[in-house]
């Protein structure tokens, strides 16, 4: 989800594209944003707006970061995340 | 007997910086696996850990042999102890980089606890277990290499066939004692083999 946000840049996704990139139900694409917005990895460019729109945030950027790094490190080792 | 001791304290020196390079491995593997949760990742760690420690243990278990009056019940259990935490660590290696297409499988904790055990029970043959692990893990670093052809795993597919050839270096060193310098120099190669492809992988995009 992160990833397909990150790929809109700073036009943000919106979420058909991230249910679409991420191959998610409706019900869990919502949940998995509520959660992301909480942990304050992605934020919601308008939020008055209709028609939504998430960015990563800068805490976001450095986590995707990271992971990329782990990812990089387990693949290694012949390790899958 | 300077040349010899020479040897014992570069050998000993090589064998401080593969410990802290496999230090390294074990922190990044821990920090991998509180981001990710992948099980296998903590097993690597555990691993690596394993390995260090035994490694800091013959450094400290030789420099007080070195220290004192020679004895040969202390050099016999720094010996032992550091074979049996590298094959400790092997087998650890041989179940956290199997590959991965293969159903997953509950780990049999009974059964590997008695593997581990039966470490103890080998003692001459300690290079010949820690070889026969050591190639499983080397063919599964292949495998992995060859499915992934990522330069990342190229480097660990290096650091573990290095870490083989000092293995079968050492075991050769009753017949060409020259041999146990070179070892060490290909176990430190290995490692540092591991430490560039820390430094790759933890490179930003």
């Amino acid at each position: 989800m992160m990833r397909a946000i990150q790929s809109e840049g700073e036009e943000g996704a919106g979420p058909t594209k991230i249910l679409y990139s991420a191959n998610l139900s409706h019900d869990r694409l919502t949940q998995y944003l509520d959660e992301l917005v909480e942990k304050e990895l992605i934020k919601e460019m308008d939020p008055e707006s209709n028609n939504r729109s998430y960015l990563l945030t800068e805490k976001g950027r450095e986590f995707l970061r990271e992971f990329v790094r782990m990812e990089r490190f387990s693949e290694a080792f012949g390790i899958e995340i | 007997m300077q040349a010899e001791l020479g040897i014992i304290r570069l050998d000993l020196l090589f064998e401080i910086i593969s410990g802290i390079i496999a230090l390294m491995v074990t922190y990044y593997a821990t920090k991998a696996y509180r981001l990710t949760g992948q099980k296998r990742l903590s097993d690597l760690s555990t691993g690596f850990l394993v390995l260090s420690a035994g490694m800091f243990g013959r450094v400290i278990g030789t420099w007080y042999f070195l220290a004192r009056e020679p004895s040969d019940v202390v050099f016999g259990i720094v010996t032992v102890a550091y074979g049996v935490s590298r094959i400790m660590a092997y087998i650890i290696f041989v179940i956290s980089t199997r590959p991965i297409h293969r159903e997953p499988q509950e780990y049999d904790n009974a059964g590997i606890s008695m593997l581990l055990m039966a470490t103890f029970l080998v003692d001459p043959a300690l290079e010949v277990i820690a070889i026969f692990f050591l190639v499983i893990v080397v063919l599964q670093a292949i495998l992995n290499y060859m499915t992934t052809r990522s330069k990342f795993a190229w480097y660990v597919l290096v650091g573990f066939v290095l870490l083989l050839v000092s293995h079968i270096m050492m075991a050769q060193v009753g017949v060409a004692p020259g041999l146990y310098l070179l070892s060490q120099g290909a176990q430190l190669l290995g490692f540092l083999s591991l430490l560039v492809m820390l430094y790759q992988a933890g490179r930003d995009i």
